[in-house]
């Protein structure tokens, strides 16, 4: 080894370290709130998302705009490059480089390309499956279903990737002692010579206010464009007459057929009689044809309300069962509830038949 | 002479606007009962009450009595099968009880129904507010 010599120039200037470091916090976040906390943390996970849209936003223009190493055309891409790195490794050598080595420069392609492509999804599947966010209005709930299968199998691959960045890291650090991480702290590569241009003052001060204006413009495209309400007339009757034993349920939580058969049983309806005088069942029987799970959009609509049961239970279908397998009959007769059908004891917006993840509050005492 | 007009007018307009009160329904089925049973002497609370508190089970299997939902004491709140609260059913605590005689007709015809399997009397309705009034 060297002795030190004259202090390394900075190869990583402070905006793009600010850059690798925030991606680490927020991509793990992302992560954790994503693979484990689907429905609770949901909404962490998409401020995350939002965060690293901004993050990715600003890295590709800094990938025009940085520093020489950050530039995106002196990354050592080259097929001559790649193959002569890899040679080496194989020899147990690797050449320290001034900015990324071959290999890793294409590792920081594949993640920024896969990062790119999992916000995209993340926000397909945010406005077309959940109806939120700045798409909620432009997509459908089933493209938003293809956008989640997506949205996971380029997290799958994300992880693979960070996985062998990680690996490349400790390679790197370990066996080839070169101090890559320590480099991505200070900026410089002890014992390396840079060619390319130097870092100066006014990149950290540019790349800031880069930052800064891809957030503001983020943030204000985020606010204008909130989800639309959720077209839904409401009918004064059915709110009435079918909300004096059980919350007046949204239409969209059952089918046409269903809402039809529960009209044809009244007289025994789930153990009681529920009739109505002939001139209010015609009119909620007319709601109900115009204004069901078939002409409803949503998450809920596709999932419990499009799927008829033997007796119209929404509770009997796959869906309803499997978002509420962890609760007991105790939790159901926890007195804020009273009953599994009481809806609105924990989904707070079930009156407007959105079902969002983040209005669920379960009543104190209820398992979580 | 002005004044005791105005004053008569102000007090038959108060008069006439009173809200029907449940004795106004029970008026009506005090008629009906005395029409389909001439040997009809008046409702009791007493019948009432333990027509209320009888386990008639001859309904639907879910609810056997009315006080399965409105629970024994008429001056608390009741609970749906499908958890949410009723009202209380005693007239002390829920005066506007008992004074829309649709409403009235609408639960006693799915209620009776549910619990004893067929239509009440005019006479176990009669004796259902009387008690209820009572509490």
């Amino acid at each position: 080894m060297n002795a030190p010599q004259e202090k390394s120039p900075i190869i990583w200037d402070l905006p793009l370290r600010f850059f690798h470091w925030s991606m680490v916090a927020v991509v793990f976040t992302a992560a954790v709130t994503g693979y484990f906390f689907e429905e609770w943390w949901l909404d962490v996970h998409v401020y995350a998302g939002y965060a690293l849209t901004c993050l990715l936003i600003f890295r590709l223009i800094w990938g025009f705009l940085g520093s020489y190493y950050s530039r995106f055309h002196t990354f050592p891409l080259s097929r001559n490059g790649v193959v002569t790195h890899l040679k080496n490794l194989l020899k147990g050598k690797s050449e320290q480089h001034a900015g990324h080595n071959p290999v890793g420069a294409w590792m920081i392609v594949g993640l920024l390309a896969t990062l790119c492509l999992l916000v995209v999804s993340g926000f397909i599947v945010w406005g077309g499956q959940e109806n939120k966010g700045p798409l909620a209005s432009l997509i459908g709930y089933q493209f938003g279903e293809w956008g989640e299968e997506i949205h996971e199998t380029l997290a799958g691959i994300l992880m693979f990737a960070i996985s062998i960045h990680l690996l490349g890291v400790l390679v790197e650090t370990f066996i080839f002692k070169h101090p890559i991480v320590q480099a991505m702290i200070t900026g410089r590569k002890e014992g390396v010579s840079a060619t390319g241009k130097p870092v100066s003052i006014w990149h950290s001060l540019a790349g800031m206010l880069i930052l800064i204006g891809v957030g503001a413009a983020f943030s204000y495209w985020i606010t204008t464009k909130q989800q639309p309400p959720m077209a839904m007339s409401s009918n004064e009757t059915y709110q009435q007459e079918c909300g004096d034993c059980h919350p007046a349920y949204h239409p969209s939580l059952r089918s046409q057929n269903d809402w039809q058969q529960i009209m044809n049983n009244l007289s025994d309806h789930y153990g009681e009689d529920a009739s109505l005088d002939a001139t209010t069942y015609q009119e909620i029987t007319a709601f109900l044809n115009s204004q069901n799970a078939n002409t409803f959009d949503t998450e809920v609509a596709h999932k419990v309300g499009r799927h008829d049961t033997p007796n119209q239970r929404m509770t009997q279908t796959r869906y309803w069962q499997k978002k509420h397998d962890e609760l007991t009959e105790t939790d159901y007769s926890h007195p804020d509830i009273g009953s599994k059908v009481n809806c609105n004891a924990c989904h707070k917006d079930a009156d407007s038949g959105r079902f969002d993840d983040d209005q669920i509050k379960l009543p104190k005492g209820v398992h979580s | 002479m002005k004044k005791v007009i105005c004053l008569t007018a102000i007090a038959a307009a108060f008069a006439l606007a009173t809200p029907a009160y449940a004795s106004s329904i029970l008026d009506e089925y005090r008629n009906q009962a005395q029409q389909e049973n001439p040997s009809f002497n008046g409702f009791s609370a007493e019948r009432g009450k333990a027509f209320f508190l009888t386990q008639h089970a001859t309904g639907k299997a879910e609810t056997p009595a009315c006080t399965s939902c409105h629970t024994n004491d008429p001056t608390q709140s009741g609970l749906t099968r499908a958890g949410k609260s009723i009202a209380p059913l005693a007239v002390s605590v829920s005066p506007d009880r008992y004074t829309d005689q649709r409403k009235v007709e609408k639960w006693f015809r799915r209620n009776c129904n549910s619990v004893l399997g067929r239509a009440c009397t005019t006479i176990e309705k009669g004796d259902f507010i009387t008690f209820m009034q009572t509490q």
